[in-house]
């Protein structure tokens, strides 16, 4: 039993691991027929994996109903929609043209998706008055670069101080470019760690708790 | 005076709300139209799309869903009519579930629009799963990626479709991306093994990672927000959605610098007071 949920799993990662790191230097046509055929699984895979997000979307709300958890309303909410939705869509045979889980769809979903969004603005600015302070020479600079980049970004900025529109794509090609890079850098140096890491099965977390 | 000072530095967030929807509302009520500085990297996907030849292949990959809608739509839309202007023939797509129902209507009104026709001077394809995996494929066999479109037409049986063989036929790739997967994903995995040309447009708040790609070359320009969707549309000499959001767009960004200076004035205000107190 051990065999098939570690052993296995470890042997087929390292197998795959190697192949595919090293089919990437190998433009022979059958390793590139192989990947050809392995990026199609991996499209029906991820397609299993939204299934997978449902049901789990699905348990956790069945189970907060169940409890009457806080907020339990909410989630007979989240089933009410997801039910119309569903059946609206089922019922247009998924077209979203005159139809209407089109209208659902336009007027509904990306309405209060929009709204979401939005909301970020008021937070940003409550935020930024809160806890935007000069407390330190560090956070001076970024205060001053944060202002004269949203100042610079727009129209009436621009309109009030000519030439302010330069500084701010200073800032963004110079300290920003500089700093997003070793960001970059780091993530990616990070990332293929990590990789070496699962590869060769230091890390193990991805097999779960058993 | 401590006291009341103290009390604005706690101003309640609602009053902070109310100016924003202020700012954001008043504007749009009344349009203010204030003249458009094009940058750079803006000007530069512009140039290159100007220079694509009449029958070039373009690939619009949209890469969000309805919460970018406030922003990447107006770029959608004045990418899609400057295409359409130059007869340039666009593949549509998203890699994201719930961006394919935005994606399609901005092909089906810009096509009405400039007369275009499906599956002769645009194709739909609809969503993509699998992220990485559907780049790749796409790199691959383009029609294993994507048997039938998003109307369900076998993409086999689509003249547009019929020399397409792989990413490799496209002159131009662009991402419009609200976040993973965006314009990370298709250069990775897309422009780095089939050598297309990859420009990208995202969301203002994300904009500044795109920087280090744009100073290599590793994307030839960047639509950065709802400006650089108001800038392309100041190149296309059309007045859209974008061009109308700029003056909202402008109050609000004052009204955030107008209470950042206050609120830093009265802290320093309360640090002195605090300074006399010791």
């Amino acid at each position: 039993m051990l065999f098939w949920k570690r052993t296995f799993p470890l042997l087929l990662t390292l197998l795959l691991g190697i192949t595919f790191t090293a089919q990437y230097y190998v433009p022979h046509p059958a390793s590139e027929s192989l990947l050809t055929e392995v990026s199609v699984w991996g499209q029906i895979i991820s397609g299993f994996a939204i299934l997978l997000g449902v049901g789990s979307l699905i348990r956790s709300h069945y189970v907060k109903i169940k409890r009457r958890e806080a907020g339990w309303g909410y989630s007979g909410v989240m089933f009410l929609s997801m039910l119309i939705m569903l059946g609206a869509g089922f019922w247009s045979g998924g077209k979203t043209e005159g139809t209407s889980f089109g209208w659902l769809y336009s007027y509904v979903f990306v309405a209060l998706q929009g709204t979401m969004f939005s909301l970020l603005a008021f937070f940003v600015a409550s935020a930024a008055y809160r806890a935007f302070r000069a407390r330190t020479p560090e956070a001076t600079v970024l205060l001053v670069a944060a202002i004269l980049v949203m100042w610079g970004r727009v129209p009436l900025g621009e309109h009030l101080i000519s030439g302010i529109g330069s500084v701010t794509e200073w800032i963004m090609n110079v300290p920003n470019t500089a700093a997003q890079r070793g960001i970059l850098i780091g993530v990616s140096l990070g990332g293929i760690a990590t990789s070496i890491k699962i590869i060769f099965g230091i890390e193990r977390s991805y097999l779960g708790k058993d | 005076m401590t006291d009341f000072v103290l009390r604005l530095l706690r101003l309640d967030r609602r009053v902070i709300f109310l100016l924003i929807a202020v700012a954001t509302l008043l504007p749009l009520l009344y349009p203010v139209s204030l003249p458009i500085r094009v940058s750079p990297e803006v000007q530069r996907v512009y140039d290159y799309m100007e220079k694509l030849p009449a029958g070039s292949l373009m690939l619009l990959s949209m890469d969000f869903e309805p919460g970018g809608k406030p922003e990447l739509y107006p770029m959608a839309v004045a990418l899609l009519r400057h295409a359409f202007q130059k007869n340039i023939k666009v593949l549509g797509m998203t890699l994201w579930p719930a961006g394919a129902g935005i994606a399609e209507i901005a092909f089906t009104e810009v096509a009405r629009e400039k007369g275009k026709e499906k599956g002769v001077d645009y194709v739909f394809l609809g969503y993509a799963p699998g992220d990485a995996s559907a780049v790749i494929s796409m790199g691959q066999d383009f029609h294993a990626a994507f048997p039938a479109d998003y109307y369900g037409t076998k993409t086999a049986d689509i003249p547009l479709l019929q020399k397409v063989r792989s990413l490799r036929d496209m002159q131009y790739v662009m991402s419009l991306s609200v976040g993973f997967p965006g314009i990370d994903t298709w250069y990775v995995y897309g422009k780095e093994k089939y050598g297309f040309e990859l420009g990208g447009g995202c969301t203002a708040v994300s904009a500044p990672r795109f920087y280090p790609l744009l100073d290599t070359g590793q994307i030839n320009g960047l639509l950065g927000g709802l400006r650089g969707a108001a800038e392309y549309e100041v190149l296309l000499g059309v007045k859209g959605k974008a061009m109308a959001g700029m003056a909202a767009q402008s109050a609000t960004h004052f009204v955030i610098i107008f209470l950042i200076i206050v609120c830093n004035a009265l802290y320093f205000l309360t640090g002195q007071a605090r300074g006399r107190q010791r």
